[in-house]
């Protein structure tokens, strides 16, 4: 049975350095002076040449802050997008064709901090998606956004356990995103997960992981941010919400 | 399918009270889902202009709310927007949505321009958030009647987000503006029978109970798309 210590995950907030504020009076005919094409060109350089770049924690909690405090995001906003790409990288690393089991069921385990914010919102995705998740949520804190996430995958008929079932033959597709892992080193005898979602950017510890998928999701991070931190994010296929890196 | 003014006012506080939904994660979803619906009937490649220049006219009610995350989104899609807000809005989410398409370095108009041509030249589409299905029409006047005017002189295409701005939800509308691209966000209003152009439907999220209570009967999306074209 994976104890509650297993269960914390990190802060996944980005932070983002606020940009200027472009302000254009007058005429739109003088508008998109190539304000962007600085943006794009670097995009593709970096595809190129650079790796995407792996977090320490103590980068990964500014990035947090900036994307709060500069770039006026809020949680509720960032934890939806970050949900989405959690349950859309399920969906093309475990296709609901390929499962096995009918109903195609999976089990969500939820921390106390925001990572189990992120696993309610992926939950209630994968409920639209065609799946039947299971939530596993031993520790729920008492801020109003959890009550909501809650609620809302409660009111989806997501059915709520109240503790770990028994895995009598083999499993259904489990997955976390770093649960219990330090965020630099990893745990060689910790969970060692089949699939990774980084949101936002991946963490030092994902340099261990040694599963069959590693997605990148949170699809949303500021070209200004990206380029003060480095993070060499590789560009996103079309308008998905994840990108697979392995 | 097609619903009133009222169905669709009484689903979304249905949706906020007793599902425990929020405003923002509402609003961010359709947005997110409506520039998904703009990059299938406008992708980059088939943009004429040299760059992929989108104007993106947000009123100030939550139509508007819906076309600031659209546009932030739309940026992320690697489309330039440009934002335009004809009268400030005195709502805190529409504030702050205002905020982060500020910080995204999205360029803002502060006026627009009556000559359509210098429109047309500069922006490949319009995007629509003017006035929603909540809007009272006979108390619609400046700014956004002449906002109005300007998008039905038009030629650049012009993509509706929820109804076309200045239509009636209930009615069909013989001299309104005609957009290109229709989003309804949730389900189609009654006004959208009359519509013609491409029309999609965004706003994956409602509930199947609630699906059931309004007898929406909505077509199912595919895959893990947020948007399905009717």
């Amino acid at each position: 049975m994976l104890g509650v210590r297993a269960l914390f995950g990190i802060g996944l907030l980005v932070t983002s350095r606020g940009g200027s504020v472009l302000t254009h009076t007058g005429a739109c005919a003088r508008i998109a002076s190539n304000i962007y094409s600085k943006d794009l060109t670097h995009r593709q350089a970096c595809t190129m040449a650079d790796t995407i770049k792996y977090l320490g924690q103590e980068e990964a909690q500014h990035i947090d802050e900036e994307l709060f405090d500069e770039y006026s995001f809020s949680v509720d906003q960032l934890m939806e997008l970050a949900g989405l790409s959690c349950a859309t990288a399920v969906s093309k690393g475990y296709p609901l064709q390929s499962l096995l089991k009918s109903p195609p069921r999976v089990l969500v385990i939820c921390g106390p901090g925001n990572n189990g914010g992120d696993g309610l919102v992926c939950a209630r995705h994968l409920k639209l998606f065609g799946y039947e998740p299971s939530v596993l949520y031993p520790k729920r804190p008492s801020k109003q956004l959890f009550q909501n996430l809650t609620t809302q995958c409660e009111k989806m008929d997501i059915s709520f356990l109240t503790e770990m079932p028994e895995v009598q033959h083999k499993p259904q597709r489990f997955f976390f995103h770093l649960l219990g892992w330090d965020v630099e080193n990893g745990c060689p005898d910790g969970i060692q997960p089949d699939m990774l979602i980084s949101l936002t950017a991946p963490k030092k510890a994902a340099n261990h992981f040694k599963g069959r998928y590693h997605f990148l999701g949170g699809r949303f991070v500021p070209p200004a941010l990206e380029q003060k931190y480095q993070l060499n994010l590789p560009q996103y296929p079309g308008t998905d919400c994840v990108h697979q890196l392995n | 399918m097609f619903c009133s003014k009222e169905e669709a006012v009484a689903m979304e506080t249905e949706l906020l009270r007793d599902y425990g939904f929020g405003r923002q994660q509402l609003t961010e979803m359709l947005g997110h889902a409506c520039a998904t619906a703009i990059t299938q009937v406008f992708p980059l490649a088939s943009l004429e202009k040299r760059q992929p220049t989108v104007l993106v006219a947000c009123g100030p009610d939550q139509n508007g709310c819906v076309g600031l995350a659209c546009a932030r989104h739309l940026r992320v899609f690697e489309y330039i927007p440009t934002v335009f807000i004809p009268k400030r809005s005195s709502d805190a989410l529409h504030q702050d949505l205002r905020l982060q398409c500020e910080r995204m370095d999205l360029p803002f108009l502060s006026y627009l321009p009556t000559e359509v041509q210098l429109i047309n030249e500069a922006y490949n589409l319009v995007v629509d958030a003017v006035l929603g299905p909540e809007t009272e029409l006979a108390s619609v006047g400046e700014p956004f009647t002449g906002v109005l005017q300007t998008l039905r002189g038009l030629k650049a295409p012009i993509a509706s987000l929820d109804i076309p701005s200045g239509w009636d939800a209930d009615e069909s509308s013989s001299d309104g503006i005609s957009p290109a691209l229709l989003v309804s966000l949730m389900t189609p209003k009654r006004c959208a029978l009359s519509f013609s152009g491409a029309h999609f439907l965004a706003g994956r999220f409602l509930p199947f109970d609630l699906q059931r209570k309004y007898e929406l009967n909505l077509p199912k999306f595919s895959g893990t798309d947020a948007v399905v074209q009717l």
